[in-house]
């Protein structure tokens, strides 16, 4: 449905121009400068209107620092990030504080993103009274209004978090994200500390979300069942950097990075059946210290497909045939 | 009305008897140090040099001393009773400045990060290098004495530990996703440390003050019995008994009364602070 190769300027949401960044480095024990952590290394990406974009990888590939970098909470090296036209990178504080009105959060553990002294009425109110867009009794409708759109209920809002279940908690946060109904929704791994029977009844609700307020999702994740159900684009990321950009039906269809790959057959089926027959795709070794990323090709030490030129020549995001952008000697 | 009673008899119900039974001895202690002046049988200056160190219900010229007499033959009954007065406003306000001086601190340096939080931090190492008695007695050297320096050099002196422990559970709280939320929905600095970050480290900080509670009572009673707290012929609790330590082999009463009310007061203070932190938390609050 989404056009995600289309260059022009208008209608996206975000527009990350070759982030790259970096920790450490300087400053440290008695003087000596620690190791550089490469955690982002140089990504461009688009997101347009309505869509949504999901962001695939292991733990330590910088997923979580590109979404800091995106909202602003983690200063990048270099590089643009733009969001519906205005740049995060190098914003003051005050611009800083405006932007955030158009992009919003959503965390991984719902018990740890609700202060759990604050009542969720208190906690959803929050962004309308810090900006000033509404207060007293237009603050109470509108609070109760978010409640229901998250499928709570008004008098929900007296409540305290620890009154909740976990479905219902992140909800609350899904209702705070909204709240100033931002353009786009950074969701990192939204539902992987939820139980497995409520994950599909947040993710039906982000989905709803979407549909009434064209919203658009970064959607962080490494559980690609659950990309699958709701995305348009799959990104994958490997030590800093993209390695695979598609489509979804083409992404999930024809995964052409041995990485994805790998990812993929690591998805257990559901019909024991379809899962014996499955082709594994086995990596061999550890990630790799993001402080210590390996030459040319950063997955050559664990790739099965891997030649001399790997280690040499770092592979660039090629378009193929079908649409996909791949980052691959081989593939 | 009844069910308000009623509300408020189930509420009451919940309550462990523990801590109704140090609410009732802190009440108690609260209002006749309040009420000293009317409740006092005597005057609490007025001196009776025939009756010296005379044990309790020691009668008199038709006066009964019911804890007896000290040194100077004055009522210990009337001058505890006026001595819990000045050693409970002492510890209190001199609780407050302290907290509120260290735990903003704490927040800040824990908060911002950087230059300010060495500066704080390294301060609150300094501080706690230094005897806590020898700055107390330099600053009133200094200052001189009274109650409201008394006051505030407890204050100004005892405030490193509540900045370490706010400071330690500020950096935990800091990192939470729910501040990075409230960072993103607009909040400032301010909006955070005092909406988010303070309730949240409201326990850790209230067990210290009552710590610090009973202490600041020694304290008092030490910078007191140097002669660089209250000024005689006033008295509190500690300048009692720093003059009945004198006494002890003839006259164990001027000690054990005031002592005993001290112990009571630090203790039902302790099981109150207790009490109020899990009261405070609102996990705790509802089933």
């Amino acid at each position: 449905m989404s056009e995600p190769m289309k260059s022009s300027k208008t209608g996206h949401v975000l527009e990350i121009r070759d982030v790259a960044v970096h920790f450490g480095g300087r400053g440290g024990l008695l003087g000596k400068s620690g190791p550089v952590v490469k955690a982002v290394n140089g990504v461009d990406l688009d997101i347009a209107r309505g869509e949504t974009v999901a962001l695939v990888g292991e733990s330590g590939c910088g997923k979580s620092t590109l979404s800091n970098a995106i909202v602003g909470l983690q200063a990048p090296i270099s590089g643009s990030v733009r969001i519906s036209g205005d740049e995060v990178v190098g914003a003051s504080r005050r611009e800083l504080n405006d932007i955030r009105r158009k992009v919003q959060m959503i965390f991984q553990d719902p018990a740890l993103s609700l202060d759990p002294r604050s009542t969720v009425g208190a906690t959803i109110g929050e962004p309308l009274i810090v900006r000033g867009v509404a207060k007293g009794k237009a603050l109470k409708e509108r609070v109760a209004t978010l409640l229901q759109q998250v499928g709570l209920r008004p008098e929900h809002a007296d409540r305290y978090p620890h009154q909740f279940s976990g479905g219902q908690r992140q909800r609350v946060v899904i209702a705070r994200a909204l709240a100033l109904e931002p353009d786009l929704l950074i969701c990192d791994e939204p539902v992987s500390a939820l139980d497995v029977s409520v994950r599909a009844q947040i993710l039906n609700l982000l989905v709803a979300l979407q549909k009434r307020t064209g919203v658009s999702y970064l959607f962080v994740s490494h559980d690609l069942g659950v990309v699958r159900h709701i995305c348009d684009r799959v990104v994958v990321m490997y030590l800093g950097r993209f390695v695979e950009m598609a489509d979804r039906d083409t992404f999930f269809a024809n995964p052409k990075h041995p990485y994805t790959k790998a990812l993929m057959s690591a998805v257990p089926e559901a019909d024991p059946e379809v899962q014996r027959a499955k082709q594994r795709f086995i990596l061999s070794g550890e990630l790799p210290s993001p402080s210590n990323i390996p030459s040319g090709c950063a997955f050559h030490t664990r790739c099965p497909l891997a030649t001399e030129i790997c280690s040499r020549e770092r592979p660039e995001l090629t378009p193929r045939a079908d649409g996909a952008r791949v980052a691959c000697h081989h593939a | 009305m009844s069910t308000a009673v009623l509300a408020l008899s189930q509420r009451l119900r919940r309550v462990p008897l523990s801590v109704i039974v140090v609410s009732v001895i802190f009440l108690v202690i609260v209002l006749l140090a309040i009420f000293a002046p009317w409740v006092a049988p005597a005057d609490p200056n007025r001196q009776n040099l025939l009756g010296r160190l005379k044990p309790p219900g020691f009668e008199m010229r038709g006066i009964t001393y019911w804890l007896g007499t000290d040194d100077l033959g004055r009522d210990l009954l009337s001058r505890t009773l006026y001595g819990a007065g000045v050693s409970l406003s002492v510890a209190v306000l001199s609780v407050v400045v302290s907290s509120l001086v260290g735990v903003t601190l704490g927040m800040i340096a824990g908060w911002f990060r950087g230059e300010i939080e060495i500066l704080i931090m390294r301060l609150v190492d300094i501080m706690m290098s230094i005897p806590a008695i020898l700055l107390a007695v330099l600053t009133v050297a200094v200052l001189g004495p009274g109650f409201l320096k008394l006051v505030l050099v407890l204050g100004l002196t005892r405030w490193p530990r509540y900045t370490r422990v706010a400071y330690a559970q500020t950096l935990q709280v800091a990192n939470l996703p729910f501040i990075k939320a409230s960072e993103l929905a607009g909040a400032g600095a301010a909006r955070i440390l005092f909406h988010h970050i303070l309730p949240n480290i409201a326990g850790p900080v209230l067990i210290v003050a009552t710590a610090e509670f009973g202490l600041m009572i020694l304290m008092e009673a030490g910078l007191s019995f140097l002669g660089l707290g209250i000024q005689p012929p006033a008295s509190s609790w500690g300048s009692i008994m720093s003059v009945g330590r004198q006494y002890i082999e003839r006259a164990w009463w001027i000690v054990a009364f005031p002592g005993a009310c001290l112990f009571l007061l630090v203790f039902s203070v302790n099981v109150l602070g207790d009490w109020l932190r899990d009261q405070l938390d609102p996990r705790s609050r509802t089933r």
